[in-house]
């Protein structure tokens, strides 16, 4: 009897003991209903491969991704891996939130990884990467076939092909006057002005117009955003508005694609694709965004994979994103959602991105034009002051007054933060 | 004189008539406009939550062919009804009922007794507590939710059910509206109770609470509505399907690059559901309850 109750007790002990030795990896993410799908079934995969690990996913929505991050950054209860919009990886790297990640993930997946996603992985202090992704993104214009071959408008061939912007204006002119055509653009304004629409779709347009939202050395912005060539691009961008050739923001998202097509182009993101393709089959041309000024400029960066430095078990982690990023079902899914190649091996295996493809010209805006937003910790400010100045100028504001307000705000930030050292020294 | 004075008068009577009846129709005309402008959105969202095309819907959106279904299918409705899995719809509906159930409840018995304690009760400086109470009314919510989030996560409560009814059964605006309520009801009422040997709580739960309806409704609808519609409290201290509120389950369908306007304008419609049926039940003693205030005040 007491041989037996030392065998139970012992029995209960290695039971116990063995429960407790399961590993919990917290994994913190956003995403739609088939994502969040996907992201249960390959956690369950790890575990039957690692059944010593338990994955607890932790979803939050995508509108309301921040404040979830701000409440488990107070209440100390960060997650072990983080999904992360990448232009906020500075700030999220310099508050001391994430950690380098190369050493964690398996070094086929980091020799995979496209330019641009290694781009908005990096940190630019120590060059180090701090978080990896199994796609990117883009934007690109898309044209009604009818309407562009009943103005006679070229199609360009490629990215080095693109619009010059006086071909473009001369388009939306033409376009404007076109019957059918009620809007020559859809810039999707009615993405409204929370999200990161205006900041990563017309940042571009500054860019390639020879300007930017900060001087990326000596992290000023009064005197780069409020620069001349800026205030000439937006003034063409509030000339648009006022001509009444863009979609304003109460009509929606889907003018491009609704009843009747009411506008012409386009200038959306590689998701709005599927949405328009759905609709209107062939009659859809994908180009590369116009060239405004010297050069050609499009937008990068997506949501990513981060290990955070609350994390007890880097390594473990390190093997789940790993074990992600490889795993078959949810490439097959993120293909499904004709998400953009981040990886060379998920590229070769996306048709739709490949050459003679219908987005392969966004593909190729990766290597050639991309540019990642401006990779600074007071990345927030400049969005959110960027934004608001676009909003005011799209509403008749004066373009320089707008730009200048929002110039200040961002280097009144830098300036009480103390330049954010160790950017400060970057001059 | 009088026999021609006779067909002016009609015709003025019938004038009058006829004018009465056009304002009637102006009137009919009025209402039908703001109900179809009321209406119009919830029909838009029944029909599309019987298309099964995403894409369809918003391409129909802004046109006619938003409020018209050619082939009209419940299988959104099966894929927001399931009760496990990843995305267990079902049950966050189910966890939305339970918190419904448990905040307005508790929030009924607390707000009440409290709003009774200050109209009636013996406690000293209840004049004091009374301005406290209105004064914590014009705090935001969300200026101490952050606080709110460390105190609760120090306090083990995260992801559970308790966290998202306990913070919110005591509420300044509802405890003011009891207030408001019984100091109203006459005094002899208390002293009669009094007389009898009722102790207070008997004279609250015997005489002032069965004479309260109207609050309770008022009280029940407003919280059931504040509850229902909870957000960004879920939010943050929600992090698995456990105690999830279907608020935040149709976020899901928000997604970074696309929304699932199928299954998001059908679980819609399933979480409009129980907020109706709450306002449908207590309507009656709700709007008499406005309507004595309006009088009163």
């Amino acid at each position: 009897m007491g041989n037996r109750l030392l065998s139970f007790l012992m029995a209960s002990v290695a039971l116990g003991g063995f429960a407790e030795a399961k590993t919990v990896i917290h994994v913190m993410h956003q995403g739609d209903p088939g994502w969040v799908s996907t992201y249960g079934e390959v956690a369950k995969r790890f575990e039957e491969a690692n059944p010593d690990v338990d994955i607890e996913l932790i979803y939050a929505p995508h509108d309301a991704y921040n404040e979830k991050f701000s409440a488990a950054v107070m209440s100390k209860q960060l997650p072990d891996v983080m999904e992360l919009d990448a232009p906020f990886l500075a700030n999220y790297v310099w508050s001391g939130y994430l950690q380098p990640i190369k050493p964690l993930i398996d070094q086929d997946i980091i020799d995979d990884m496209t330019e641009s996603n290694v781009a908005q992985g990096t940190y630019p202090i120590d060059n180090e990467l701090y978080a990896v992704g199994l796609t990117d993104s883009s934007v690109v214009l898309y044209g009604n076939r009818k309407y562009l071959e009943a103005i006679g408008a070229r199609i360009p061939k490629g990215v080095d092909d693109a619009w010059t912007r006086e071909e473009f204006e001369g388009y939306l002119e033409m376009l404007s006057k076109l019957e059918g055509v009620k809007w020559p653009i859809d810039t999707f304004r009615g993405y409204g002005i929370k999200t990161e629409w205006i900041t990563y779709a017309y940042g571009p347009i500054l860019q390639s117009a020879g300007c930017d939202l900060i001087e990326r050395k000596s992290w000023k912005s009064v005197g780069t955003l409020d620069s001349d060539a800026c205030v000439d691009a937006l003034t063409m961008m509030q000339k648009w508005v006022k001509n009444g050739w863009v979609v304003p923001q109460s009509s929606g998202t889907n003018q491009f694609f609704a009843e009747g097509h009411p506008a012409a182009l386009a200038l959306g993101g590689h998701w709005f694709y599927a949405e328009a393709a759905a609709s209107m089959k062939d009659d859809i041309i994908v180009m590369p965004l116009p060239k405004f000024g010297p050069k050609g400029a499009s937008p990068n960066g997506t949501w990513i994979w981060g290990i955070t430095t609350a994390s007890e078990h880097p390594e473990i982690a390190g093997k789940f994103v790993s074990f992600m990023l490889k795993d078959k079902a949810l490439r097959d899914y993120a293909k499904e959602d004709s998400a953009y190649p981040g990886l060379k091996s998920f590229a070769a295996d996306s048709p739709l991105y490949a050459n003679g493809g219908p987005m392969a010209i966004a593909f190729e805006q990766a290597s050639k034009t991309a540019i990642a937003r401006p990779p600074h910790p007071a990345y927030p400010i400049i969005t959110s002051a960027f934004m608001g100045a676009v909003d005011e100028i799209f509403n008749g504001g004066d373009v320089k007054t707008a730009l200048t307000a929002a110039a200040e705000k961002i280097d009144e930030d830098i300036e009480e933060n103390d330049g954010y050292p160790p950017f400060d020294e970057q001059q | 004189m009088s026999d021609l004075a006779i067909p002016t008068l009609q015709t003025e009577a019938q004038r009058e008539r006829s004018a009465i009846g056009s304002m009637r129709l102006l009137q009919t005309a009025c209402i039908l406009v703001i109900a179809l402008v009321i209406v119009s959105p919830l029909f838009m969202l029944l029909i599309a939550s019987l298309k099964d095309d995403r894409f369809q819907i918003l391409a129909d959106m802004g046109s006619f062919r938003a409020f018209w279904v050619s082939n009209p299918t419940l299988s959104n409705f099966a894929e927001v009804s399931n009760l496990s899995g990843e995305l267990a719809f079902g049950r966050y509906l189910l966890n939305s009922l339970f918190i419904l159930g448990c905040t307005v409840g508790a929030g009924l018995i607390v707000n009440s007794m409290a709003g009774f304690v200050l109209a009636w009760g013996t406690l000293r400086g209840r004049a004091l507590v009374l301005s406290l109470v209105i004064a914590l009314y014009v705090i935001p919510q969300e200026s101490i939710i952050m606080p709110l989030v460390i105190m609760v996560s120090r306090a083990g409560m995260t992801d559970t059910f308790a966290v998202q009814i306990v913070p919110w059964v005591a509420s300044p605006l509802y405890i003011f509206l009891f207030y408001q309520f019984f100091a109203q009801l006459p005094k002899e009422l208390l002293e009669a109770a009094e007389m009898d040997g009722a102790s207070v709580f008997r004279t609250y739960r015997s005489i002032f609470l069965p004479l309260s309806l109207p609050a309770l409704a008022t009280v029940s609808i407003l919280m059931g509505i504040e509850t229902w519609n909870q957000y960004l409290w879920p939010i943050l201290v929600t992090q698995t399907d456990y105690a999830r509120p279907i608020t935040v389950g149709i976020a899901t369908f928000f997604g970074q690059d696309s929304i699932y306007w199928d299954r998001a304008m059908a679980a819609s419609v399933l979480m409009m559901i129980p907020i109706l049926a709450l306002y449908l039940a207590f309507q009656r003693w709700f709007v008499s309850s406005f309507i004595g205030s309006a009088v009163k005040g």
